[in-house]
Formats: C-alpha cells, sequence, structure tokens
C-alpha cells in the first residue's frame, strides 16, 4: 500500500526532508530486523526527534488509516520492527538523549533510542549500571529494550526489562501522550508502566523511559566448569540453585557451541567439554568468595570434569569473551540457524536437553546451545543449510517440536526476545481462548484502530477478532436470570 | 423467565456453593452488610458466582482475610462478598524451580510455614502479613520492610488466574520464572483491588531463605541526618534487605526507647558476609552521626506487631529517598503526632495518623499531595473510617491522560461495574 502524497508532504513538513526516507533502496535498510525470515519494507521511514513529534506522526497517521512500526535499533529478533502491512515505521535513531540522571534517587530517563550499554557508561564511573543486559546490550537500544521486555544473562539475579522500569511516557495508538509511574515508589492506579512494558509497540510509541540504577556490587566472580554433557550440566544448575544460591548468570554452552567458540576466539574453553557452565557472582566480597568455593565444590559433586574461578578481570573477561562472541562464532559451523528462546522450569533442563538429543537425531540437524541455563531459558541454535532444498523446513519442524515439547513441561514460548510475527502463532499452545481473548482487548484499549504494529504478538486465532466472547461458565439448571 | 426476585438469586447462589455456604448478610464490609456472602470450595465455583452476579446485576466485593476493606472509596452497595476462606491451598510447590502456585485465600503465613521447611521464603511482610491473604496482598499491592531487596508483588507474581467481571476464567503470565509470552497481564492485577477480575490463584516467584541475618537499630536526632545516613547505604557496595524507618511514635510501640528518628538496617546472607559488612553499616551510621546497637532476631516481629496494633487512619506514601526528610516534617506539620514508618531506602511510608476528622485531613492531604507531585508520588488513605473516606477522595488525582486510559480499561473488561464498582481511583 503506498502512501497518499497527502501523508507523505505532510511527514515531510512535520520532519524535514533528512527526517523522512522514501527511496526504495533507503526503505531496503528497514524491510527487517536480525529475524531475516520476515522481510517487508516499510512505504516510508520516519526519523523523529521530540515526542511531539512522535504524537504528530502517529495522529496524521491515525488520520490516513495507516499502519506505525516502531523500531529502536533493529536487532531484535522476532520479526518485530518489519512491515508486512506497509505503511510508516517511526526509527527512535535519534532520540539517544540521557534526559536526566538522578543518583540520589537511583533513576535516569532518557529517550527510547539510547544504546542500552551507553547508560551505564555514562553512570559507571560513580559506581551505578542498568541491569538489564541482553547480549545485544553494546547495540540495542533502551526503547527496544522495553517494547520487548528484554532479558540477559544476568537478569537470573535482576531480573528482566520491567523489573527495571519505573516510569514511561508513550504516545499510544489514541495519538495521546500518557505518562505512567514515575521515581516514587507508589502511585495510585493501574500499574500502567507494567502492562506497557513488552507491547511491542502495540499499544504505542515509547517516548522517555525513567530506569532504576544499581550500585555496582562490591566483588565479582567468574567460574567455568566443565562437564561430560549437557544433562550432567543441567542436573548441577539444578543443585545449585537448590543451594540457595541465586547466581547473577549461570549460562550453558554445549560442545558444538564450544568447538565454534574456541575456532572463532582462541582457545577458552576445554576441548572435549560435552558442555560448560560460566557462573558469575557477584556482590559482597565475602558472600561471593564463599558462594564460589560452595558452587565449585556443587560442581565437583556432579562429575564435572574441570573447574576453574577467573583470578583477575583479565581471566574474567576471556571467559566471557566466548560466551558473547558465541552467536557471530556460530558462523564456523553453519551457514544459517533458527533460534528457539522457550523456557523450561529449571529444574527440568535434564529433560529437556534429553529431548533435545534426541529431536536432533530425528531431524539430522545439528544444535548448537548457549543458553541461560539458571532460568531454564533455552537457546538453541538449529542449523541448517539454506541452499540446500527443505533443510529450512525441516529446522522448522524441529523447533516447532522442541517448543511443543517445552509448553508440555510446563514451560512459556517466550523467555527474553518476545512474540513479534515469530511466534504469534504459538501463543494458543500456552493460552487458552479466554486469555488470547482478553489480551486482545487489552490491545484495543490503546489501539482501537488497529494500526499499530500490526500482524505482531498476538495470533490471527478468533479469539483475537473482533465480536468474539469466550464461552462463560455454564450456571446451574433454573438459576438463569 | 426472568428470575430477579431476591429468593430466586438466592436459590441461584446457593446452588453453586451449596446451602451451607451461602449466608443471607454477613460481616459488614466497609460498614455496609451485604445482600448475600459466599464461600466457594473450587474457583470454578467463585466464576460461577460471578457470572450470576454479573446476569443479574448484583455488585461483587472479593474478601481475603478482610484486613484490607477500608482501603479506597465506601461501597455504594454490596450484594455479593465473595469469600475467598475455603480457597486457601496451596497447589504447586515447586522448591527446585523456586515457584509455588497458591489459590488467592491462602495467607502468607500459611504459605510461609510450608516454605521454612525447604529454607525458602516469600518476601512479602506488609503489616500483619502472616494472617493477610496472598490475594489480598495482590488486589492491594502491600508491601513491607522486605521490599527494599525484593521488591513487591509486582515482582514476584509470575501468573495468575482470575474471574473476569463476567465470569470467565482467565489465566495471564506464566508459571516459570522468566516469560514474556503476551501482555504482563499479572502486572494489570496487582493493586487493581480486584476491580478487573476476582483474583482466585497466583503463581509466585521464591528466594531462598537467608543464612543467617543481623539487624542493626541506627537512633538520629534529626531527619536530615536519617536521610543522609540512607543516602550514604544506598551508594555503598552493602546489600541490605530492609532499612526501615521507624520515629519516635513507632519506636515507643515497639518497647523501644524513643530517639528522634531511627533506622533499622537489616543485612541477610551467609554469616561471614553479615559480619564482613557489619562494620561498614557501622561506619555510614556513625557518618550520619547516629549511634547503632545491634537488635535480637525477635526485632521485625515486634515492629510487625506493632504496625498492624495502630488503629484508625493510616496512609501511604510514595516518595523518593532524597525527600524523606521533607516528607517526615511535612506529615509533622500538617499532623503532629502522627507515626512513621516504612522502607526508607525506596521512600515507600507509612503515616499512622490515628484520629483524624475528614476536613483537617483533607486539607494534609492536600498539602502533602502537593509536596510529592514533582516526583510522581502519591498519598493513599489506607484505611480511615467510612465517615472520613466518604468526604475527601482516598487515592487523590491521577493525571488525566493515564485516568483516561485507566477508565478505558475498566469500561472495556468490566462496563456493567460489577466488581468493587465505584471504589478504586476515580471512581473506577
Amino acid at each position: 500500500m503506498a502512501l497518499s502524497a497527502s501523508v507523505v508532504a505532510g511527514l515531510q513538513r512535520l520532519l524535514g526532508p533528512a527526517g523522512v526516507v522514501l527511496t526504495p533502496e533507503g526503505r531496503l535498510t528497514y524491510e527487517s530486523d536480525m529475524l531475516t525470515l520476515y522481510k517487508a519494507a516499510p512505504d516510508a521511514v520516519v526519523l523523529p526527534m521530540t515526542t511531539n513529534e512522535v504524537q504528530a506522526i502517529v495522529r496524521l497517521c491515525r488520520e490516513a488509516r495507516v499502519p506505525i512500526v516502531p523500531r529502536g535499533s533493529g536487532t531484535g529478533l522476532i520479526g518485530g520492527a518489519t512491515a508486512p502491512h506497509g505503511g510508516v515505521m517511526v526509527s527512535m535513531t535519534r532520540m539517544t538523549q540521557i534526559l536526566e540522571v538522578d543518583f540520589p534517587n537511583r533513576c535516569a530517563t532518557v529517550q527510547p533510542g539510547l544504546i542500552n550499554l551507553w547508560l551505564t557508561n555514562a553512570v559507571r564511573d560513580r559506581g551505578w549500571f542498568f541491569a538489564p543486559d541482553p547480549s545485544s546490550q553494546m547495540v540495542s537500544s533502551i526503547g527496544g529494550n522495553v517494547a520487548t521486555n528484554a532479558g540477559g544473562p544476568h537478569c537470573l539475579k535482576y531480573g528482566i526489562t520491567t523489573n527495571h522500569v519505573l516510569g514511561l511516557e508513550i504516545v499510544t495508538g489514541t495519538g495521546d501522550v500518557v505518562r505512567v509511574g514515575g521515581k516514587a515508589s507508589e502511585r495510585a492506579g493501574y500499574d500502567l508502566t507494567g502492562v506497557l512494558v513488552g507491547n511491542e509497540g502495540t499499544f504505542g510509541l515509547v517516548t522517555a523511559i525513567t530506569v532504576r540504577l544499581l550500585h555496582l556490587p562490591e566483588a565479582v566472580k567468574t567460574a567455568l566448569a566443565s562437564f561430560a554433557s549437557v544433562v550432567e550440566a543441567s542436573e548441577a544448575v539444578s543443585a545449585i540453585i537448590a543451594a540457595g544460591i541465586i547466581p547473577a548468570a549461570l549460562e550453558m554452552l554445549d560442545d558444538a557451541m564450544i568447538g565454534a567458540v574456541n575456532a572463532a576466539v582462541g582457545k577458552v574453553y576445554p576441548d572435549g567439554a560435552g558442555a560448560v557452565l560460566l557462573i558469575e557472582l557477584d556482590g559482597p566480597r565475602a558472600e561471593v568468595e564463599a558462594q564460589a568455593e560452595r558452587v565449585a565444590a556443587i560442581c565437583r559433586e556432579r562429575q564435572a570434569l574441570m573447574v576453574t574461578v577467573a583470578r583477575d578481570e583479565a581471566e574474567r573477561a576471556l571467559l566471557w569473551k566466548g560466551r558473547k562472541e558465541a552467536a557471530g562464532a556460530v558462523g564456523r559451523i553453519t551457514a544459517a540457524y533458527l533460534l528457539q528462546d522457550a523456557v523450561v522450569p529449571r529444574s527440568r533442563l535434564p529433560q529437556i536437553m534429553r529431548e533435545m538429543v534426541a529431536i536432533s537425531k530425528r531431524h539430522n540437524l545439528l544444535f548448537a546451545n548457549v543458553f541461560h541455563a539458571g532460568d531454564g531459558n533455552l537457546h538453541p541454535l538449529i542449523c541448517y543449510d539454506d541452499r540446500k532444498p527443505g533443510e529450512l523446513e525441516r529446522a522448522q519442524q524441529a523447533n516447532e517440536e522442541l517448543l511443543h515439547a517445552c509448553i508440555a513441561l510446563g514451560g512459556t514460548v517466550s523467555g527474553e526476545h518476545g512474540i513479534g510475527m515469530d511466534k504469534a502463532k504459538n501463543l494458543p499452545l500456552q493460552y487458552a481462548e479466554a486469555d488470547l481473548n482478553f489480551m486482545y482487548r487489552l490491545r484495543r484499549v490503546f489501539d482501537p484502530d488497529g494500526l499499530m504494529n500490526p500482524a505482531k504478538l498476538l495470533p490471527s486465532h478468533p479469539a483475537c477478532g473482533e465480536g468474539f466472547r469466550p464461552s462463560r461458565p455454564t450456571l446451574p439448571a433454573g438459576t438463569w436470570v | 423467565m426472568a428470575l430477579t426476585t431476591s429468593a430466586a438469586l438466592a436459590d441461584g447462589l446457593r446452588a453453586i456453593v451449596g446451602a451451607a455456604h451461602l449466608r443471607e448478610g454477613g460481616a459488614p464490609v466497609d460498614g455496609v452488610v451485604p445482600r448475600w456472602s459466599a464461600e466457594p470450595e473450587t474457583i470454578e465455583q467463585a466464576a460461577l458466582l460471578v457470572a450470576l452476579a454479573h446476569d443479574a446485576r448484583l455488585t461483587v466485593v472479593p474478601r481475603g482475610a478482610g484486613t484490607a476493606l477500608e482501603l479506597g472509596h465506601p461501597p455504594a452497595r454490596v450484594d455479593l462478598v465473595l469469600e475467598t476462606r475455603r480457597l486457601g491451598a496451596v497447589l504447586e510447590y515447586q522448591p527446585e524451580d523456586l515457584t509455588v502456585t497458591v489459590q488467592a485465600g491462602c495467607t502468607a503465613g500459611a504459605l510461609s510455614a510450608q516454605l521454612a521447611a525447604r529454607r525458602q521464603i516469600l518476601p512479602l511482610d506488609p503489616p500483619g502479613w502472616a494472617g493477610r491473604s496472598l490475594g489480598g496482598i495482590a488486589a492491594t499491592h502491600a508491601s513491607g520492610p522486605l521490599r527494599q531487596r525484593y521488591g513487591t508483588m509486582r515482582d514476584l507474581l509470575l501468573g495468575v488466574r482470575f474471574a473476569q467481571a463476567d465470569g470467565v476464567l482467565t489465566w495471564g503470565g506464566a508459571k516459570v520464572v522468566k516469560s514474556v509470552s503476551g501482555y504482563d497481564v499479572p502486572k494489570l492485577m496487582v493493586g487493581a483491588l480486584g476491580t478487573l477480575g476476582v483474583l482466585l490463584e497466583l503463581t509466585l516467584r521464591l528466594h531462598p531463605a537467608p543464612d543467617h541475618e543481623s539487624t542493626w537499630l541506627a537512633s538520629f536526632r534529626t531527619p536530615a541526618q536519617v536521610q543522609e545516613c540512607v543516602a550514604a547505604l544506598l551508594d555503598s557496595t552493602v546489600q541490605p534487605n530492609r532499612i526501615e524507618l521507624l520515629n519516635a511514635r513507632v519506636l515507643t510501640a515497639c518497647g523501644l526507647p524513643a530517639s528522634a528518628t531511627a533506622l533499622a538496617v537489616s543485612i541477610g546472607t551467609i554469616e561471614p558476609a553479615v559480619r564482613a559488612q557489619e562494620g561498614l553499616v557501622k561506619a555510614l551510621v556513625q557518618r550520619a552521626r547516629g549511634t547503632v546497637e545491634t537488635m535480637g532476631a525477635s526485632f521485625w516481629r515486634t515492629y510487625d506487631r506493632a504496625l498492624a496494633g495502630f488503629e484508625g487512619v493510616t496512609l501511604r506514601i510514595g516518595t523518593v529517598p532524597a525527600r524523606l526528610a521533607d516528607t517526615l516534617a511535612s506529615v509533622q506539620a500538617v499532623l503532629p503526632d502522627t507515626a512513621m514508618a516504612g522502607c526508607a531506602g525506596l521512600g515507600a511510608l507509612h503515616a499512622l495518623v490515628g484520629h483524624a476528622e475528614a476536613p483537617a485531613l483533607q486539607a494534609a492531604l492536600d498539602r502533602l499531595r502537593e509536596r510529592v507531585d514533582d516526583v510522581g508520588g502519591s498519598v493513599i488513605v489506607e484505611r480511615a473510617p467510612r465517615a472520613v473516606r466518604e468526604r475527601l477522595d482516598p487515592w487523590g488525582p491521577v493525571p488525566e491522560p493515564a485516568l483516561a486510559a485507566m477508565r478505558a480499561i475498566k469500561t472495556e473488561f468490566d462496563p456493567r461495574g460489577v466488581l468493587n464498582a465505584g471504589r478504586f481511583v476515580g471512581g473506577l
């Protein structure tokens, strides 16, 4: 659907020629996020700098009934920042200011386009940090983190994005600027801040975010333990949690991933291990040291082949280097991959890892694992060759089977990446019609015209359609009124 | 044929829960004797009660332990009280996953007793927590000293099952500790006072119980020194699980000598780490010109009993740590002799006012709300006699664009005003 001349002229009037991208080659850059299976360029890309401009864009599009798709850095993994219905993509890359840092009240207010790590960089000298740390934190925007309720390795201890967002300013699908939450600990009314985090742009465009800052811990200790197989490593994970220790991060890499990492960045992990656990503890020094010993002992009890504790910052950085570059390193072993993000209850890790081996064999596909074992958040990379006919379809089939297995164990469809276009179809695995319908109606409150990031987050299911009413409980005979 | 007579309705309600569990009347809610009180035994019965009430245009008030019924606008009409007393089961406790699913009527104390056997905790400790229902704590967003480290129900509620206003049983969230699958419906239900759904089941995140815990009471001569000490604690590597403020009246209620203002600071972790942080806590207190004394293990029980024992008007003040001294002074200026306590590190305070007449309280609320407005704070009347609350707004103003969104949500999910009608912000 091409934009009308009056919409184009209106956008240009609002933002100037430099603020509107209309050329085909310019728009092509914006056709997908990092999940390139879903590609659809918007009809125009706009680059606002202020909340007022964002509001004017939404009002103009709403009047012309043009879909609106928000975009941060485009590092999402779910087919979120893509425009299957065309329309206007609102890129937040020019809204990157830190509006306020308030150390006494432990918070900062930023614009949505600010890169996650830049905030920590701006406050680290004073002893503070912003806790959510998705692996993309060097390039992903805080607005994008809020849209997807992003996680990261250190969420195990610190919680995901929503636990760190105190307040928001959003332009909703009705074109209103709504400010919710704030610095103070309590506010009367529904927790709209909590409801808005993770809305994936389907309620509106976030234009300012107040986040909590945390004090840097006194000490950090990182340990590496290797195991003969992922099953034994998974059992060690359960044992650590059962011992009452919540590490800051508890990550697992399997043999395929260890091989890829070692080939790409040098030998950082022991060859020949079936799995390694990267365990990070942080907090007061005495606590961290005692817990590191306890964790090492638990790993040895669980038949670890080897346990090492980084002695200094350089060794620690090396242990993390492998983890952080894992997604890039996988290019050594495969041309293409699908990335799963489902979660199982953490006690079910050994079971799901066995199941995964079976699925991998059944489809004759390589699964490489690097994931947040501590909270049961799986991230298998299902490797396939996109030049071989039928292999993508096989990988997709294997991916679906794994997802079903996770749900059957009491898990969830997405732990930290979100739903987007990719997983909308999977939500009915986890939610009944009434549950989906509730979410659909909530969406309509904020976006009555259905223009905000359409085709994302909710499935095309009857329960997510106008006029659907979930079946009500049947009253006993004789009690009709 | 529409059976709308009282007798027919009673028959319908009785058919759902059984004659033994439906009463005409019942315990008053905020001074209003309900037409009926029902005690469902299953969530399906609860949903049927709501469905029948919806069709018959009755108003429903969910009731847990009944300890927080004076929160909000007084109800105009109470047709059916839905008691969660018989919905008190612990349904699924998964110690290895640090999660538990309970029915909403389960009290925090009953759950705590089960968790203790596995050295785990649900760190929610609003005043009188042991006797409060978890559904009630969720609906009222009640919190206590441990929120300093663990957050509130908002951070601990992973999944929730509720009956919508028309009786449709609905689930939101997940049963695992990390999930971003769909909208965060549990957040919408926390603090909503049951106005969007009757909470029936909660899945909660648990924490390991600390191996060892110590508490110190730091006494100060002025509120400014307290604030200085809180700032120093926050800007340090100490990881307290509580930084609780107590003014002189609360100290007295705890049976302690009344200094001007005190902070009770506790650290819970392994013993060597508690000892290692003790020195730093004491140094920071002394730098702020306070004096420190170590408290016994029973201190927090005493404190909880003291706070729960205050009667009369109670305010919940949401501010920021850098406004502590200002808030204490402002409250004393407009409501002299008020007992003050709360989580100093987050600026979440209780003002235990005692007796106050409506006009004086209204004037005080106006002043206090003005003082916290620029930090997005709030002053909520958590408890007051009905006669007082009838004459003022217990929630305070909510800015219009946000209130409009809240109104739209309420209208979408409860257009008939079945659930706690009129009691929430803006009369929702």
